[in-house]
């Protein structure tokens, strides 16, 4: 079990938080701040409060996104979720408009609703563009009220934020601030999927927001440092919502097994400067499985051994991470290559394979002058086997696989 | 020298067919970067210059595109996606998304998730809408979302032209899936139809399903489609939600169910073949009887006519 110099162990050493520390914090570290009651159905509720907004949360809520059903909003309210999370580009609108149709039946003070919106952005860069100006977003959170049928919007995210430039971009922030005067938005909120604690920590030192919503689960390498600003935010009296607890659709896929949505989720819940998880649930038994996670918030022994194995089962799939760049000495394109890897072997692509081979301006003799790979990857790829395993593909003429 | 040039081409040739012989051993099959658009190039366009390099996503990158929205294209079975810019002198630009889905009916789906009811349609592929800046449309297996910036007021001409060269590239414009045809066409709201490509209704064990929405006689409903692979498929999912639903019966036969959902109030239902067609929101018992009879019609026409189709055909009268 060698395989590239580390051992199952070493990867255990080598993941951030491995598994005894924070990675299972105990159940009596999960701070009792919250209170419970059992109101619909029997259903026990864990609330918590969002920060300083000051608004009393379940620990589990509804992420909208992914669906389309109105029955399925109506059910999440009735059992008790309070929160609906949606965005002005998930469905062009109208995934707003749907839950706008659900809501108009309801009590203004029954429900809270979160949306949001990305500025235009240099993909490459994370900055933003010369079209995401004050008045472009000030469009944006009309057009989400207009969606709603609301006179304001409980919390408003600032969606996508990937570098400290773009959390303090005034056109957005100053766009914020005048709707937060107008009423149209009660509390602002900045939301991140992608180098989180550097957009967290800025969000604090903004001292500009009263939320973060950002991308936390127990299989992400840099968890460490997302949960670290996630105290800091929380101690700045910021209310703290997770999405993507599991992954994501897109994590779930690259598991050879799928995580179990418990286990994930009450990871998620021991940290108690997190404040509530938005789920991403598209069926009811989805939905009361994640409920469920209310009843006993504390990981069994079974479920710890469940998130063990799932973190560590590394598939196909590089993270990106980029540390194998520094690592080789031809400086390779490692990341890439381990992509090309995983279109022949994940996806059968192999024109598509090939395609990236070509545009990556390889050297002719790729690994040809080393004895032996000094890269360790962080989640214990044998980086160079895949390599050599992968590169032949590169002089096979293309007319063979197209 | 020729002649061992011609050994050493046969022998380079041959242990590439042994490579990718091997490579399909282990799991991976010869299949071309695209299906239909797979070979897809961005058309040329005079006045305007593509700007930058044509950007690639696939499905495990497609969320550095677009963020938390790529988990909806996931489900939809999104395959690749092909983005490219363009610029004129005037430093106005388009820009072109193809987004290229594991079937026609697929593309549909998530088309008819982001299109608008009363957007304004347009003419191009088998359908598409334009508002302020926007033109969208759909073409045999892809989606196809373009946008501009500073173009002007020619802004809506300048896009469907860039429009149908796309779909020209694209080598087809495919259509709506038939089906939609067999939905009764009697109040039914004009591009409302929909395709959820999963877990129908919130139930896993509903695959897929199509849908419409309409209002008749003052009423707001929706009629849905399942189809099935075959009849068990669909006996499956009779027993499943009957099971679900708490209305457990000996022997799930063919016909019409009318029962109470927990979470969907009535639903009534017919199942025939490898068909299960039903009304929701709809409490006018008649009015459903009604509207579901109209479906069972255009889903027997829609049989006859795909008969008809599939019959073989008569020799050539001049032949005779």
């Amino acid at each position: 079990m060698a395989d590239n110099g580390m051992d199952r162990r070493d990867f255990m050493k080598s993941t951030a938080a491995g598994f005894g520390g924070f990675f299972f914090l105990s159940s009596n570290e999960i701070k009792p701040e919250e209170t419970t009651k059992k109101p619909l159905k029997e259903q026990k509720i864990i609330y918590r409060t969002l920060g300083k907004t000051g608004i009393k949360l379940p620990a589990i809520n509804m992420g909208v996104m992914n669906s389309s059903n109105p029955n399925l909003v109506r059910a999440a309210l009735n059992s008790g979720m309070v929160l609906l999370d949606t965005a002005t580009t998930y469905q062009r609108g109208t995934n707003e408009a749907m839950i706008g149709e659900v809501i108009k039946e309801r009590p203004r003070d029954s429900y809270v609703i979160a949306t949001k919106a990305h500025p235009p952005e240099n993909r490459s860069t994370g900055l933003y563009t010369k079209e995401a100006t004050e008045e472009d977003y000030q469009k944006k959170i009309d057009a989400s009220l207009k969606n709603l049928g609301l006179d304001y919007i409980d919390i408003y995210h600032h969606h996508g934020a990937s570098v400290r430039e773009s959390v303090l971009y005034e056109p957005v922030m100053k766009a914020l601030e005048k709707a937060k005067k107008a009423g149209k938005i009660r509390f602002i909120g900045i939301s991140t999927h992608k180098n989180e604690p550097e957009v967290i920590q800025a969000a604090v030192d903004s001292k500009f927001y009263d939320v973060i919503l950002t991308t936390y689960n127990f299989k992400q390498k840099h968890q460490v440092e997302i949960r670290e600003t996630i105290a800091k935010a929380a101690a700045a009296g910021m209310g703290v919502i997770v999405m993507k607890a599991m992954g994501g659709v897109q994590l779930q896929e690259r598991a050879e097994k799928p995580v179990e949505p418990v286990p994930a989720l009450k990871w998620v819940l021991q940290d108690s400067n997190v404040h509530t998880i938005i789920a991403g649930f598209t069926t009811f038994d989805q939905m009361n499985l994640d409920l469920s996670v209310m009843e006993n918030p504390t990981l069994t022994q079974s479920e710890k051994a469940h998130l063990q194995w799932a973190a560590f089962q590394t598939g196909l799939y590089c993270q990106g991470c980029g540390q194998c760049l520094m690592q080789c000495p031809e400086e390779l394109p490692i990341p890439d290559l381990m992509r090309a890897y995983m279109y022949v072997y994940g996806y059968r692509n192999l024109s598509h394979s090939q395609d990236l081979l070509l545009s990556l301006n390889l050297p002719p003799r790729v690994c040809g002058d080393c004895a032996e790979c000094p890269v360790k990857c962080s989640i214990g790829f044998n980086v160079s086997r895949k390599i050599q395993d992968v590169i032949r593909l590169r002089d096979v003429p293309a007319e063979f696989i197209a | 020298m020729k002649k061992f040039r011609a050994v050493q081409k046969a022998c380079f040739l041959f242990f590439s067919f042994l490579l990718i012989g091997w490579m399909l051993g282990n799991g991976a099959s010869l299949w071309a970067s695209g299906g239909e658009g797979g070979a897809y190039s961005f058309p040329e366009m005079a006045g305007w210059k593509q700007s930058g390099e044509i950007q690639i996503y696939s499905r495990t990158n497609l969320y550095d595109y677009i963020n938390g929205g790529a988990d909806l294209y996931l489900k939809y079975d999104f395959q690749e996606l092909k983005v490219a810019e363009y610029e004129n002198d005037r430093k106005a630009s388009v820009t072109i998304e193809v987004y290229r889905h594991e079937t026609p009916v697929h593309a549909f789906g998530i088309y008819s998730q982001e299109r608008l009811g009363n957007a304004n349609y347009l003419e191009v592929g088998a359908q598409g809408y334009s508002e302020k800046g926007v033109l969208n449309f759909l073409a045999a297996d892809c989606y196809v979302k373009m946008s501009s910036v500073d173009v002007g007021p020619e802004e809506r001409e300048v896009l469907l032209a860039f429009a149908k060269k796309v779909v020209e590239n694209l080598g087809g414009k495919g259509s709506l899936p038939s089906i939609l045809s067999s939905f009764p066409r009697e109040g039914e709201k004009k591009n409302s139809e929909k395709f959820i490509a999963r877990e129908f209704l919130g139930y896993a064990f509903f695959h897929s399903a199509f849908t419409a929405d309409y209002e008749l006689s003052g009423k707001k409903f929706k009629l849905f489609l399942i189809e099935g692979t075959d009849q068990k498929d669909c006996r499956n999912m009779v027993q499943e939600y009957l099971k679900h639903t708490e209305n457990l019966q000996n022997k799930v036969e063919e016909g019409r169910y009318q029962l109470k959902d927990p979470y969907h109030g009535g639903m009534d239902f017919y199942w025939k073949g490898n068909y299960i067609w039903g009304a929701l929101d709809l409490d006018d018992e008649t009015l459903r009887s009604m509207v579901l009879k109209l479906f069972a019609e255009g889903l027997e026409n829609k049989k006859i006519n795909n008969d008809n189709r599939n019959k073989p055909s008569l020799p050539q009268a001049a032949g005779y």
